[in-house]
């Protein structure tokens, strides 16, 4: 009698566990086929930067490359000026992730741990250019550049940074400063700690989590930045990668040289890759910060 | 006793009074130097970078200016010229960005939606699937522009031989003014990654007993999508609608992939932000009053939009505590 109460329900035991094990199956299905409609641009790119530009040209057209080459890849950086470009850009970047965070924290220091006077006037004011089509200001600010005679020049795209870091990584910043208690504050206050240290010393290292999700934002934003460059680069010199496969792509418009700009795009697209691998979880994080709390 | 009161105030002379307001001035800058100290910089910025030039485009808006040395105040010439002479242009921009918005806001939104509930279940591995939805999203979007360029080329591209395959008729994507703004949506629902993440955190702080609770009352799971997951992410839903909005009016894309200084096979792809810069720059001399003019509009129909988004939305939810 026990016995066979026992073999009934390791039978419905098995049951449920096949049901569970299908059910698994039909979603991971169901996964990898949005997966595949998805990453289908980022294929395309890769298996195209991998064909001969004859390859490229050539019908009826293919996915797979009959013979794969890396040519490209060198082809870029010996035919196309991509090596240049990507020198350029790393200035931009690097100067910008130096910059905004440090800029961005000390005014968000100012915000979340000081008092003044006219504070919310301000942080309104700062808040209330997020929503400020940039095309408002762009023309102006083309003109007023121009004046300074910042054309052609990295300027335009790293110095205004200084002044703030722009209104929404203060405001990142800021609340997550909100978030770290007072009391260490005061208590290095006693000790003698003036605002500037307790700003270096006290505040800024707590912030680190927020201070790489700026970092990489604001790299993935130079980056890719095309607009800034658009305007102000004038000379090939210059250009930055985007501009650069911008420009090659209304030069050399022929499907023969595709196969080098999916390669220039290929390495384009790696490092923000990297980076978002990396610190996905601050990333994500990051985001949620930004949206929820705004 | 009132008007006693009044009275030695009255009497008293007014040279202590002027020290106390200067002493309390004196006071406030006291308390308030350090956090100016830090806040100059932004102070610094948003006058010079910001609201200098705002001023200097308004003033723009009512003159005619070449940005060299011709400048003259012609009123609202400006304005009546999108009216008039720049009429069948402007008609053609604002139907097709407004269409743009109209169309990809709310698919990038219940699609993107859909992702996220998608890969919100618990299942092992499910993570690796939440990475690879969103790597198209970190493609630089100039080179996301130029790859799909790849795609949708009429002979050379992958498009038409995966249109074929699914037994579906060739189409010239960009390349004809009837299928442009078609294709150019359909490559941005790539980029969905990036609001289901959003979409993921907000899911993530519904309470799972409400679920508990909805399933011993016998609710089934789309009962549970409608009466719990979506009502409680209303204020993100919110979010991604007003980013979504302002950010698609000001959609400057299109210049990558569109023929003839993105503009596209017979204006198709021309968009707002598109004409405002060939406005100011791209032209045989350059228009920055009537460019700043164009602008200002934009500015005010983004605000406006803003506005009467915030006025409606009564049916978002901010949680309990506010």
């Amino acid at each position: 009698m026990h016995q066979h109460v026992s073999a009934v329900l390791a039978a419905a035991n098995r049951k449920k566990m096949t049901f569970e094990v299908i059910r698994h199956i039909l979603w991971y299905i169901v996964y990898a086929a949005v997966a595949v409609v998805l990453l289908f641009p980022v294929a395309f790119m890769i298996t195209k930067s991998l064909m001969t530009g004859t390859e490229a040209a050539s019908l009826p057209v293919r996915f797979w490359p009959e013979n794969p080459t890396f040519e490209n890849y060198k082809l870029m950086f010996t035919e196309n000026n991509y090596l240049r470009y990507a020198c350029n850009t790393l200035i931009i970047v690097v100067f910008n992730m130096i910059a905004i965070p440090f800029a961005a924290s000390v005014v968000a220091y100012g915000f979340a741990k000081t008092k003044f006077a006219g504070k919310n006037v301000l942080f309104v004011a700062m808040l209330s250019t997020i929503m400020l089509p940039s095309m408002v200001v762009q023309i102006p600010q083309f003109a007023m550049f121009s004046a300074f005679g910042w054309i052609n020049t990295y300027y335009p795209m790293t110095i205004p940074n200084l002044f703030g870091g722009g209104a929404m990584n203060v405001f990142l910043l800021r609340q997550f400063m909100r978030g770290i208690p007072n009391e260490l504050d005061n208590a290095a206050k006693i000790d003698g700690a003036n605002a500037f240290q307790r700003y270096l010393l006290i505040t800024l290292p707590l912030c680190v989590p927020i201070l790489i999700y700026v970092m990489i934002t604001v790299f993935n934003t130079y980056w890719s930045d095309f607009f800034g460059p658009l305007m102000y680069l004038k000379t090939e010199s210059k250009y930055t990668l985007a501009i650069g496969i911008f420009r090659d792509s209304i030069q050399n418009s022929s499907v023969q040289k595709v196969p080098v700009r999916m390669a220039a795009g290929v390495f384009m697209t790696i490092l923000p890759a990297i980076l978002f691998f990396v610190f996905q979880k601050q990333l994500i994080e990051g985001v949620t910060v930004g949206s929820i709390k705004g | 006793m009132t008007n006693e009161r009044t009275a030695a105030a009255d009497v008293r002379p007014p040279q202590p009074q002027g020290g106390k307001k200067f002493s309390r001035l004196r006071e406030t800058c006291k308390h308030s130097y350090i956090g100016w100290l830090f806040t100059l910089p932004m102070t610094l910025g948003l006058l010079i970078f910001t609201f200098y030039p705002m001023i200097q485009s308004l003033v723009y808006a009512f003159a005619e200016y070449d940005g060299v040395e011709h400048f003259e105040l012609i009123g609202l010439g400006n304005f009546i010229r999108m009216f008039t002479s720049d009429r069948r242009e402007m008609i053609i921009v604002l139907k097709n960005t407004f269409l743009y918005a109209i169309i990809s806001v709310p698919l990038t939104l219940v699609l993107s939606y859909m992702l996220a509930l998608l890969v919100n279940k618990k299942i092992a591995g499910v993570g690796v699937f939440r990475v690879l939805y969103y790597l198209p999203v970190v493609i630089p979007s100039v080179v996301s522009g130029l790859l799909w360029k790849g795609v949708y080329d009429p002979i050379y591209g992958l498009g038409n031989s995966i249109l074929n395959a699914f037994g579906l008729p060739s189409s010239q994507f960009f390349e004809s003014e009837k299928s442009a703004m078609a294709s150019f949506i359909f490559m941005n629902i790539f980029g969905v990654g990036g609001s289901m993440i959003l979409w993921l955190s907000a899911l993530k702080n519904v309470p799972p007993e409400l679920y508990e609770a909805a399933t011993i009352d016998g609710a089934n799971g789309a009962v549970k999508l409608f009466c719990i997951t979506i009502p409680l992410s209303t204020s993100m839903i919110f979010y991604n609608l007003i980013t979504g909005i302002i950010g698609s009016l000001q959609t400057f894309n299109t210049y990558v992939v569109a023929a003839n200084e993105g503009r596209g096979p017979n204006n198709s792809l021309y968009f707002f932000a598109v004409k405002i810069y060939n406005t100011a720059f791209a032209g045989m001399r350059f228009e920055y009053g009537y460019a700043s003019a164009l602008a200002w509009v934009l500015f005010i129909i983004v605000g406006l939009l803003t506005v009467f988004i915030f006025r409606t939305s009564k049916w978002v939810y901010y949680g309990e505590e506010s």
